[in-house]
């Protein structure tokens, strides 16, 4: 934490519109799975360094440009006929914020908590009335020495982290005058039920029904940045030919596990992934909406490391896309139901495979490394109770991956001196409490 | 066909020929009178034969000295003649601001603003009322000050929409006439609302670095109808200085306007005022003839502000909160009506062919003197100009002076267009009117403009231009990307 008053300030408040009108009276409903995100919001904060191009006036008109792609993300949410929510496409513009920070870049990411890097996201929650309610807003920071921080937050009944992080890299696209390479895909039937449904879905049938989570722990936060050399030689020590992911998942259960107290033997990890190219139609990269499996991963922790890089491996590359119909049915029924959303991520341990993101290629520059992100956070609101572990991609080519986790206090303290996990060298950042 | 609409149609038609054999015979009658007379005349020549008229000729005993006088008496009388007429006035070629899209207000943006800002929701449903009905399209844009929430009008913000607006426009009109900025002798600035010091005109000569000699002038305060002010102005001064060329700018600074309040009388502007500018260059230089595309013919300007209800009509003023803004009543249409009549009253015989103006007189002669119930004649300006280029006020303004003057849809067609697309630039909206006519490819060599504008004081102002050159589309302006969408239709009441 820094002494004497705010780093960040937000200095004016207005919207962006697209450059283009909208063709009146169009909607887009939102699907079963976006509904079932209705507790959730997502905050992104993409760093960038200064360069010759790289000014708010600019990257306001790349933006109207590129809002022209996203009709859905310039609506407004009203309560459909069957009581679910709809967008209502009228042109009214995203929330844009503009802040600066009386830092530079390089001494914002050394030495910024957690609670700060919320700063470079505004989000405000949707009061009583949706149709005046932004569901984006957009934070341009601009540090002392002309680097910018780019904040997203949504709510995540619109967007998943691959969506969020498309229509930042479509901006980005835009403002380097090149073609936007995953365009916004707007199909609202991509999860509507098979023609004969077979709904379900333990897990989230188990969590819909259990009592809300009654949080008495606060919950605290960090980032891991792992070099590419780390990651290769933590593979090397457990399973050389498993992927990033599993190995840093497994690790870091491992580790939480006993951090937590929880004795060592057979448990269970909730995992969460993006399923747009797992389905045998796959859906383009640029699919709006939410495309998100959740599913119950199972390993003996007491049997060590390896063996739950293992288990972890085959759970992600087996998974069938049965279940992920059968999910999909499930929340279509709870829908019509008429049932409210509930938690999804957590209370129990949760891990997110994020790693396909393909955030670092959003540059606003034209050429060489110089316009790639220096650094991107991402980070999910709502997520209380045993934590969350996310693991995205790095700056770093290859296989260097940034681990974020928010976990209870006590949790984040221990795993932020864990002697397994410093082994590898991290660089820790935005540590602390949110 | 049933018959008995027939007759109707007939007779509509047999009075259609009637009229036009009526304007025909009374507008060319001195033609008319001529062709006989000159008819008479050759006929006699011919009679006459090559030497009875060198014998008629030799009879008048004209020595030397009495040729020469008449001679020189012909030359006197058509060298005061030339030079007493007045010099012509020539629009070479104008430019109008095209708004970026970032600054585009969205009827549900404005809408939210509004509910975000205003805390008396009757305040809101006014505002959504005006909207509505307002005759706005989508793409009407305001400057980056009023896009905040809650707006930002600084001084600072003002100036820099002042200099945005103005240099772009300044700078597409270089570019189309190839004017340099030294050659300006001229020039003459129109902004009703922001009036810094230094003036808009002195901005204006620092960023082009004209000439230290340059005749500048600021017009603040004179409201929308300020632009065909600056153009009479200037048209004076060219009457002045000869071989010049004359820089006017009409434009209207929305950003130090935001009305914060909460009467209603004064919300109208925040919902119709939008920004615009236009830059027009006129010179009084012969060469530019060549390529100029208008000639000024005339400009009559009516003031009713010696009225008190006139005056007070377009009122600025703070309301009981401290917040400041102007004001329109209620009987502005019938004040605009009044004003309109007066100024076609002092228009009419200049531009009316002679068939209306009879018409006309003796329709006033019989009223006065035979019966009071005789409708007045309206005289047909469809018969003086080929193009109207009416202020795009408000919908009910054009929709009042389609009426009084009984115009069809085509002929306000520019003005609902610029309306819809532009929303209400004030002074700036007759060129951007102008500009729908050319880039529809409507102008042709011959055609007459009359350019009519409203604004506070209460005044109504005329101009009255003729094409001089055939303008071939596509033309480089405003409405370039977007005339092949327009016209649309606007519907009575758009549903927010």
């Amino acid at each position: 934490m820094t002494a004497g008053g705010r780093r960040v300030t937000v200095y004016a408040k207005s919207t962006a519109v697209s450059g283009t009108p909208v063709r009146p009276g169009k909607t887009y409903p939102l699907s079963s799975l976006d509904h079932l995100m209705g507790r959730h919001t997502l905050h992104l904060v993409f760093y960038y360094r200064p360069g010759p191009t790289l000014d708010r006036d600019g990257l306001k008109e790349s933006l109207s440009e590129v809002l022209s792609h996203y009709p859905a993300a310039t609506g407004r949410l009203s309560r459909g006929e069957d009581g679910g929510w709809i967008v209502k496409c009228n042109d009214a513009g995203v929330r844009l914020l503009d802040a600066r920070a009386n830092v530079t870049l390089e001494e914002w990411l050394g030495s910024a908590s957690a609670e700060e890097e919320m700063e470079l996201a505004y989000w405000e929650p949707m009061g009583d009335d949706p149709s005046i309610w932004s569901p984006y807003y957009i934070q341009i920071t601009e540090f002392e020495d002309k680097a910018f921080a780019i904040g997203l937050s949504c709510t995540h009944m619109h967007a998943d982290p691959t969506c969020a992080t498309l229509l930042v890299r479509a901006w980005a696209d835009s403002h380097r005058r090149a073609c936007i390479a995953y365009a916004p895909f707007l199909h609202p039937p991509a999860f509507l039920p098979r023609p004969d449904p077979r709904p379900s879905h333990p897990l989230l049938s188990l969590k819909s029904s259990s009592a809300p989570f009654a949080s008495n722990s606060k919950m605290s936060s960090a980032t891991f940045r792992f070099s590419d050399l780390a990651v290769k030689s933590l593979l090397a020590d457990l399973q050389p030919d498993a992927s990033p992911f599993s190995a840093l998942a497994a690790l870091f259960w491992s580790r939480i596990a006993r951090a937590a107290g929880v004795p060592p033997g057979p448990g269970e990890l909730t995992l969460v992934v993006d399923v747009r190219k797992r389905m045998h139609a796959p859906l383009p990269h640029g699919f709006y909406g939410n495309a998100l499996h959740f599913s119950r991963a199972r390993a003996d922790l007491a049997a060590g490391v390896a063996h739950v890089v293992d288990e972890l491996g085959r759970h992600v590359a087996g998974l069938p896309e049965d279940e992920v119909w059968a999910a999909a049915e499930w929340a279509h029924e709870r829908r019509h139901r008429g049932e409210e959303a509930f938690q999804m991520y957590g209370p129990e341990l949760t891990c997110f495979a994020l790693d396909h993101l393909m955030a670092y290629g959003a540059a606003f520059e034209k050429e060489g490394e110089g316009g790639r992100p220096a650094h991107v956070s991402y980070r999910v609101g709502g997520a209380e109770g045993e934590g969350l572990v996310v693991v995205l991609p790095a700056a770093e080519e290859g296989a260097a991956r940034t681990v974020m986790v928010t976990l209870p206090e006590e949790v984040a303290k221990t795993i932020c001196r864990d002697d397994a996990i410093l082994r590898y060298g991290p660089t820790v950042m935005f540590a602390g409490r949110v | 066909m049933p018959a008995a609409p027939l007759p109707e149609f007939s007779s509509s038609v047999k009075l259609k020929y009637v009229k036009l054999g009526y304007q025909y015979l009374v507008n060319n009658f001195l033609t008319f009178l001529l062709v006989p007379f000159m008819a008479v005349l050759a006929v006699e020549l011919v009679r006459l034969g090559p030497d009875e008229i060198i014998t008629l000729w030799r009879s008048l005993h004209l020595d030397l000295v009495e040729i020469l006088c008449m001679a020189f008496l012909i030359v006197f009388v058509s060298t005061v003649y030339f030079m007493s007429r007045p010099r012509p006035v020539y629009l070479v070629d104008y430019a109008c601001f095209k708004p970026p899209n970032t600054c585009r207000v969205p009827f549900a943006t404005f809408m939210e603003h509004t509910r975000l800002i205003y805390s008396d929701p009757k305040s809101v449903q006014f505002q959504t009322r005006i909207l509505e009905r307002s005759g706005l399209g989508e793409e009407t844009c305001l400057p980056p000050a009023n896009h905040y929430i809650p707006p930002n009008p600084t001084m600072e913000a003002s100036r820099a929409e002042a200099q945005f607006v103005i240099f772009s426009a300044i700078d597409d009109l270089i570019k189309k006439t190839g004017v340099k900025p030294k050659d300006i002798d001229i020039l003459v600035v129109n902004c009703s609302l922001f009036s810094p010091t230094p003036s808009l005109s002195a901005m204006i000569v620092n960023k082009y670095k004209l000439r230290s000699n340059i005749r500048s002038f600021n017009l603040s305060g004179m409201g929308c109808s300020a632009g065909l002010l600056s153009i009479d102005l200037a048209r004076d001064l060219l009457q002045v200085h000869s071989n010049s060329n004359a820089l006017v700018i009409s434009t209207e600074i929305i950003t130090p306007n935001f009305y914060s309040g909460n009467q209603r009388a004064m919300l109208l502007p925040n919902c119709l005022f939008r920004m615009g500018a236009a830059a027009i260059l006129l010179s009084n230089r012969p060469r530019e003839a060549r390529r100029a595309k208008y000639r000024l013919v005339h400009v009559v300007r009516t003031h009713k502000g010696a009225d008190d209800r006139a005056y007070r009509c377009i009122y600025e003023e703070e309301d009981a909160e401290g917040y400041s803004g102007i004001s329109l009543s209620k009987d502005l249409m019938a004040i605009a009506g009044e004003a309109l009549k007066s100024n076609i009253t002092t228009i009419g015989p200049l531009v009316l062919p002679v068939s209306e103006q009879l018409l006309f007189f003796f329709t006033l002669v019989g009223r006065k003197l035979i019966n009071m119930k005789w409708k007045p004649y309206i005289p047909d300006f469809k018969l003086a100009f080929e193009h109207f280029c009416i202020h795009a006020g408000g919908r009910a303004v054009i929709d009042e002076l389609q009426k009084n003057l009984q115009l069809s849809p085509e002929h306000v067609e520019a003005s609902r267009m610029t309306l819809h697309r532009f929303g209400n630039t004030s002074s700036s909206s007759l060129w951007y009117e102008l500009s729908y006519i050319e880039s529809k490819g409507r102008m042709r060599r011959g055609d007459r403009v009359w350019q009519i504008g409203f604004g506070s004081g209460f005044k109504c102002n005329s101009a009255v231009w003729k094409c001089i050159r055939t303008i071939k589309t596509p033309v480089d302006g405003p409405w370039a990307d977007c005339i092949h969408r327009y016209p649309v239709h606007i519907p009575e009441v758009v549903k927010l």
